[in-house]
């Protein structure tokens, strides 16, 4: 059979074997200005180091722009350039159609460079979700956009996104005196989006960097794999969430073990649930009740027993009536959806 | 000294939008950002045959919106590709975000537009109002008037907006239809004589792990002003190098452009046109035949707007007695309450110590051809008003008063 796609040699990017292993280079270091406990400041760390000093990252507006390369102390050591809110997706195409093409004319050294492009749940799964699409059917270009969700536009005081959770106290979806819960749409499926609706995408994953092996080496494989691939990370976030910072860490934990956030990675078209998720999944470990994660958290302090229920239910149903568990949002029957009136 | 080379070069029979897509294959572009609409979508198409001929060794990038376009030209041009982008109307004015940061961060994009009317109501006629929205984002823009005028304006585009000292995006303009869809005769060059005109393109900081930079920072309000300072400062000194491009480019290719004005039969006029784009062809035409009337009308066509040539049109249209801007645009609620090109015609002049009567023709819009008559119409309405010694109003919808 001919060849259609012509995907340039990627660079070689085994998997850490363990903490200790790692680099102790970075390439994304100090002089950003983010809160305290942030976990994206976190992932866009790791991100760097599981890329190495070969790459260019490229990051459209939201907090990883705003607080992280304040002009004069850019926390960047790698190449790096600011795109628009939406741009993530057509920004990080156009570097990598212009890396294949200036390396094919002789006009740059021909070799594999990473082009990594970052983005919030605002400007990814908002207004940037049409490019990113779009960059995910472009085949032979290489490039690893990462969506970096925590759950607002944290950047901007807190205001909900397409990926924020149902219910959640939000500054456009504050609790008032008539209705309590102002947010009533669910969190947008992103990577599951991404997985099923972009069939030459190679490699779709979700992370959470409290469990910082498993999200590094994810991040190194969307990059050898070639091709656009896609990764969604949630990061707690302790101003948006309104918990003390100490908890990132664990906030991470809840959100995989109580399995509002399922860990999983579909490469090259073949679905694998990873980490923690993977055993409970198994039914080697239990799923925490989300009571225990919501209630650490002040954005859902307003919710009564009936909204945890609630909750509860559409994770229970996650695991339970999809078809994919955790995964596509597919059943098997249909099935009458009932939120608590608020 | 550059020599002209006779070589290669050929004359073919094509439109403007053709004529654009021959330019970005003779200035061997790296990567093509396309997304259709009427009419500059022929110039995509014209690119698409190319690349896929092998006459032209580019990415051509099919992208899922004007806004995903200009992203895709940002960051390759941020690589160190030359970068070729395009769109009309409503087009123009989705992607409008991009203009400010691909300028900002000095990338030399270039952007054909074919002009179109922004809806209401859906309208595939001409009219520049979408470009022109643009014009103080800091791209350079001027307009063709022929498709042989677009093709040479895009080759000395790029040379301008490359320059080291320039570092700025273009916006190379052709009137739809009138333009991009009238074929005419078009000299191709030989490729050696654009090789001289147009030195390869070399960003001085590139993305390349090698050199690592930060492009576009966040920045501390006290910033902003000395970067803004410097941005409008390339806009400001680029007139030499604009002057230098057309010069070399007449010496190679042995076509001479005025950089800023054409002016047409203006010895001894006392009132004239002002205008850009393709409605000069039939100006030119009406202009004639008044003139062997013994009328004293002449044409002032703007070839380039962005970087403004205050001084020029300053010096220019102080000689006349009324000048009649023909705007093709709209600029709703605006000092005339009528065109953008108004006020611009009125700023240059206000220093002057001659100052003529101005007055602005709401012509050409929706992409109605403006007809002979109507030329005359306009000029008896010039007459009147340098009779009279001061205008009647400012802005006459032509068409719509007797």
């Amino acid at each position: 059979m001919a060849t259609y796609i012509q995907i340039d040699p990627t660079q070689k990017l085994d998997p850490f074997k363990s903490v200790k292993k790692l680099p102790l280079e970075e390439y994304f270091t100090s002089g950003h200005r983010t809160c305290q406990g942030c976990e994206s400041a976190l992932v866009m760390k790791m991100m760097a180091k599981a890329a190495g000093p070969r790459s260019i990252i490229l990051g459209s507006t939201g907090c990883m722009y705003v607080a992280n390369t304040t002009y004069y102390s850019t926390s960047w050591v790698v190449p790096w350039m600011h795109t628009q809110l939406g741009s993530s997706g057509s920004a990080a195409l156009g570097t990598s159609a212009a890396l294949k093409v200036l390396m094919r004319k002789g006009k740059i050294k021909n070799e594999p460079i990473n082009v990594i492009a970052f983005c919030g749940d605002g400007g990814g799964a908002d207004m940037g979700v049409g490019a990113i699409s779009a960059t995910l059917t472009h085949a032979e270009y290489n490039s690893l956009i990462l969506m970096y969700d925590n759950e607002s536009y944290a950047n901007t005081d807190i205001q909900l996104s397409g990926s924020t959770p149902w219910g959640a106290n939000t500054t456009f979806s504050s609790p008032g005196k008539v209705k309590r819960i102002m947010h009533r749409r669910w969190k947008k499926n992103m990577a599951g989006m991404m997985a099923a609706g972009h069939p030459e995408c190679k490699y779709v994953a979700t992370i959470c960097m409290s469990y910082g092996l498993h999200g590094m080496n994810s991040i190194r494989k969307a990059l050898a794999i070639g091709g656009p691939t896609f990764i969604h990370s949630l990061d707690p976030c302790p101003k948006g969430w309104d918990y003390d910072p100490y908890l990132s860490h664990e906030m991470g934990e809840l959100a995989v073990n109580s399995g509002v956030w399922p860990l999983y990675e579909v490469e090259n078209g073949l679905l694998r649930l990873t980490g923690r998720t993977e055993q409970i999944a198994a039914g080697k470990i239990r799923r925490v009740p989300v009571r225990d994660y919501l209630l650490k958290q002040g954005r859902f302090a307003h919710f009564t027993n009936d909204d945890i229920d609630y909750f509860q239910s559409k994770i229970d149903d996650m695991w339970e009536k999809w078809l994919i568990p955790g995964v596509i949002p597919f059943r098997r029957d249909v099935e009458a959806d009932t939120p608590p009136s608020s | 000294m550059p020599t002209a080379i006779a070589g290669k070069k050929k004359t073919v029979r094509i439109n403007g939008c053709v004529a654009s897509a021959q330019a970005a294959k003779y200035a061997d572009v790296d990567v093509i950002a396309a997304y259709p609409i009427r009419p500059y979508t022929a110039t995509m198409m014209a690119l698409a045959q190319m690349v896929a001929n092998g006459e032209l060794d580019a990415e051509y990038i099919v992208a899922d919106s004007e806004h995903s376009q200009l992203s895709i030209s940002h960051g390759a041009s941020s690589c160190g590709a030359r970068v070729f982008t395009g769109s009309s109307g409503v087009g123009v004015q989705f992607a409008y975000e991009l203009y400010s940061p691909i300028s900002g961060s000095r990338m030399p994009v270039q952007m054909m537009i074919a002009d179109r009317t922004l809806d209401p109501p859906g309208d595939f006629g001409s009219e520049h109002t979408d470009a022109l929205s643009t014009r103080d984002m800091g791209w350079l823009m001027g307009w063709a008037c022929d498709a042989q005028e677009a093709f040479d304006n895009h080759l000395i585009a790029y040379r301008i907006g490359e320059d080291p000292r320039v570092l700025l995006p273009q916006m190379v303009c052709q009137d739809g239809f009138f333009v991009s869809h009238i074929t005419s005769d078009v000299e191709l060059p030989d490729p050696g004589q654009v090789k001289e005109f147009l030195p390869p393109y070399k960003h001085p900081y590139p993305l390349d792990p090698r050199r690592p930079v930060s492009h576009g920072p966040q920045i501390m309000p006290e910033q902003g002003p000395p970067l803004q300072l410097e941005r409008a400062r390339a806009m400001e000194e680029c007139t030499p190098v604009i002057e230098q491009a057309h010069e070399e480019f007449a010496q190679i290719f042995g076509r001479r452009y005025d950089p800023w004005v054409e002016e047409y039969m203006t010895d001894g006029a006392d009132v004239v046109f002002f205008l850009q784009g393709g409605h000069a062809v039939t100006a030119r035409f009406a202009i004639q035949h008044l003139r062997e009337k013994g009328i004293k009308v002449g044409m002032v066509r703007l070839r380039t707007i962005r970087p403004y040539p205050t001084d020029r049109v300053n010096e220019v249209l102080s000689k006349f007695k009324v000048v009649g801007v023909i705007e093709t645009n709209m600029a709703l609620g605006s000092v005339s309450s009528g065109g953008a090109l108004y006020a611009e015609v009125c700023g240059a002049l206000y220093e002057s110590p001659h100052r003529p009567l101005v007055m602005s023709f709401m012509a050409g819009m929706g992409g109605e051809a403006i007809v002979l008559k109507e030329f005359y119409w306009m000029t008896q309405k010039m007459i009147d008003a340098q009779k009279r010694g001061k205008i009647e109003k400012r802005t006459h919808w032509v068409g719509f008063e007797d």
